[in-house]
């Protein structure tokens, strides 16, 4: 539905998004995850038609946006794609005005844009607020109604950018069944970034890591950037942290190594094995998702995730703070 | 000490027995000035939105040629429209040369830079989400320059004063393009440099007094009006 194609995007000389593809479906919520910086704001203003892109092409619904016919096509575009930044702003008046605001500025009149407003607030629990003013409100309420003013406008797509940062759990859990809810009734699609790994995995259909404005061809754990050393042999051993990574790459110089957590091997000593990368440390947290799956957060002199079943866990009695060895070969490792 | 109690004595004399000579320079300034200030805003506060709103081809030089004319000394302002408007020149059949309406029009060459300049500066200062947030909720570009607008109202209210100072504080181009014609082109700063240099001290003084009140009045009109635009 919504898509980058060949995305280049530069503020100056600085590349700040290079993503050859990447796509929002009808009715999908494709969480995008990374590092401050890693240009998940910026990826979500390209997708919201708010800045051109350097080079390539924005597309919804497969027509080529910018390129479609002048300014007037770039608005009528953008009033299908909505776009909730991380530290939204509410405008001057209260609550309910800006919850109609979107609506006002389609021609809708005031009483049929103050009940859709009004029937929004509910559906967040914002009825309490309607009535006050944007000074009057804490940045978590801020986030919620300026999520409610997006979803009042009943977009095709929603771009959240870090939408719960400022949520409680219960207000989070409200967001995401409200989003679930419009998915599955009119098919909204939805791309959100977040920093919060478990939230992505518990909501998200899929979920991409960027990664310095690249996407990873891997899961967003497990991503380090790193100097790769040039020519020589091509078994290479980098330094990440405290510990070193040995790699099969012929690349040189700057790069993104990614190691899939479905790729690590768990246990409570060390194995004899091929594998290049044995790490000993302690596990951190264990976190249980869709399908039977368990990911398993380790210090090893850094953070590693590994990926296991729910019944490999059982037997290695894997708990918090207990001993474990994470082990993967240097051909595991994605170089990109 | 005689000289300066007389001028005050005579000059509140003059405000306080209605003299319709103070009181007519007094409303034309007030005409010309609302009037100029009037064009100059409608012209100098879009410009200024749209030289800060987004990049542009140009930009940069219409920007540097709104902070020159800033600059201009009135009278080169007044020697240039008495040129235009002068029955030799371009504009000369229309008979504005000495009339108030050339007042105006020297008026607004001289606030529209500033109006503009200090408008996009405002415009600049509004934090950019709002602008990004108006567009992605699907304003149009009217209604996304009105929200613009409402965020930096203080600030726009400032550049509507100080248009106004200007172009009632203004003498130069008033003078040469106006002729200081008594009961039709005279203003309070030409009436105030008139009777000055004809030794009347009084009527200058009362004139000034008008002039300082005006300003004050208008201030304290648009403080008033940003508090009650506060929340």
């Amino acid at each position: 539905m919504l898509e980058l194609n060949a995305v280049r995007h530069r503020y100056g000389a600085r590349s700040v998004v290079d993503v050859e593809r990447f796509t929002v479906p009808r009715g999908g919520l494709v969480a995008i995850v990374g590092a401050n910086g890693s240009g998940k704001s910026t990826l979500l203003r390209l997708l919201a038609l708010l800045e051109r892109p350097t080079e390539g092409r924005v597309l919804l619904d497969e027509q080529s946006v910018w390129d479609a016919g002048g300014r007037a096509a770039v608005v009528a575009a953008r009033r299908r794609v909505t776009l909730v930044e991380q530290r939204p702003v509410l405008f001057r008046g209260t609550v309910l005005d800006n919850l109609a605001f979107g609506l006002r500025s389609r021609g809708v009149g005031t009483d049929a844009a103050r009940r859709a407003a009004r029937d929004m607030a509910a559906r967040l629990d914002l009825g309490p607020l309607l009535g006050r003013p944007r000074a009057e409100l804490s940045d978590g309420e801020i986030q919620r109604v300026a999520v409610g003013r997006a979803l009042a406008l009943r977009p095709d797509a929603l771009l959240l950018d870090e939408p719960v940062s400022s949520a409680d759990g219960a207000a989070a859990r409200t967001l995401y069944g409200v989003l679930e809810a419009e998915r599955q009734e009119r098919g909204l699609a939805v791309c959100l970034a977040s920093h919060q790994l478990e939230d992505a995995y518990r909501w998200a259909d899929d979920i991409r890591a960027l990664a310095d404005g690249r996407l990873s061809p891997v899961t967003p754990e497990n991503l380090f950037r790193v100097d790769l050393p040039g020519g020589g042999d091509h078994t290479k051993h980098v330094r990440v942290g405290p510990i070193e990574i040995a790699v099969l790459t012929e690349k040189g110089g700057p790069a993104i190594l990614a190691v899939p957590p479905s790729d690590i091997f768990v246990s409570r000593e060390p194995m004899a094995s091929s594998a290049r990368n044995v790490f000993a440390g302690s596990v951190i947290r264990l976190a249980h998702q869709r399908g039977g799956a368990v990911r398993v957060t380790a210090d090893v002199g850094i953070e590693l995730v590994a990926l296991i079943t729910e019944e490999a866990t059982r037997d290695l009695a894997l708990v918090p703070g207990c001993a474990v060895v994470f082990s993967f070969k240097a051909s595991a490792v994605r170089v990109f | 000490m005689d000289f300066l109690g007389e001028g005050v004595r005579r000059a509140l004399a003059l405000l306080f027995s209605g003299d319709a000579e103070v009181y007519g320079v007094a409303f034309l300034t007030l005409r010309v000035a609302c009037i100029a200030t009037a064009v100059a805003c409608a012209l100098g506060l879009p410009l200024g939105y749209a030289l800060a709103a987004r990049p542009f081809w140009g930009r940069r030089a219409t920007l540097t040629v709104v902070n020159t004319a800033i600059a201009i000394p009135t009278v080169v302002v007044g020697l240039v429209l008495y040129g235009l408007l002068s029955r030799r020149g371009p504009l000369g059949d229309l008979g504005w040369l000495y009339t108030w309406r050339a007042i105006v029009v020297g008026d607004v060459l001289l606030a529209l830079p500033l109006a503009a300049a200090l408008a996009a500066a405002a415009v600049q200062g509004v934090d950019p989400r709002i602008r990004r947030t108006a567009e992605t909720l699907g304003a149009g570009s009217w209604r996304t320059a009105w929200m613009v607008a409402r965020e930096a109202r203080f600030a726009l209210a400032a550049v509507v004063t100080a248009a106004f100072g200007q172009v009632v504080a203004e003498v130069g181009a008033a003078m040469m393009v106006g002729g200081n014609i008594r009961g039709q082109t005279r203003t309070l700063t030409t009436a105030v440099a008139l009777s000055t240099a004809q030794g009347d001290f009084g009527l200058a003084l009362a004139l000034g007094i008008i002039l300082i009140t005006l300003a004050l009045v208008v201030n304290v009109a648009l403080q008033v009006l940003q508090g009650r635009g506060s929340g």
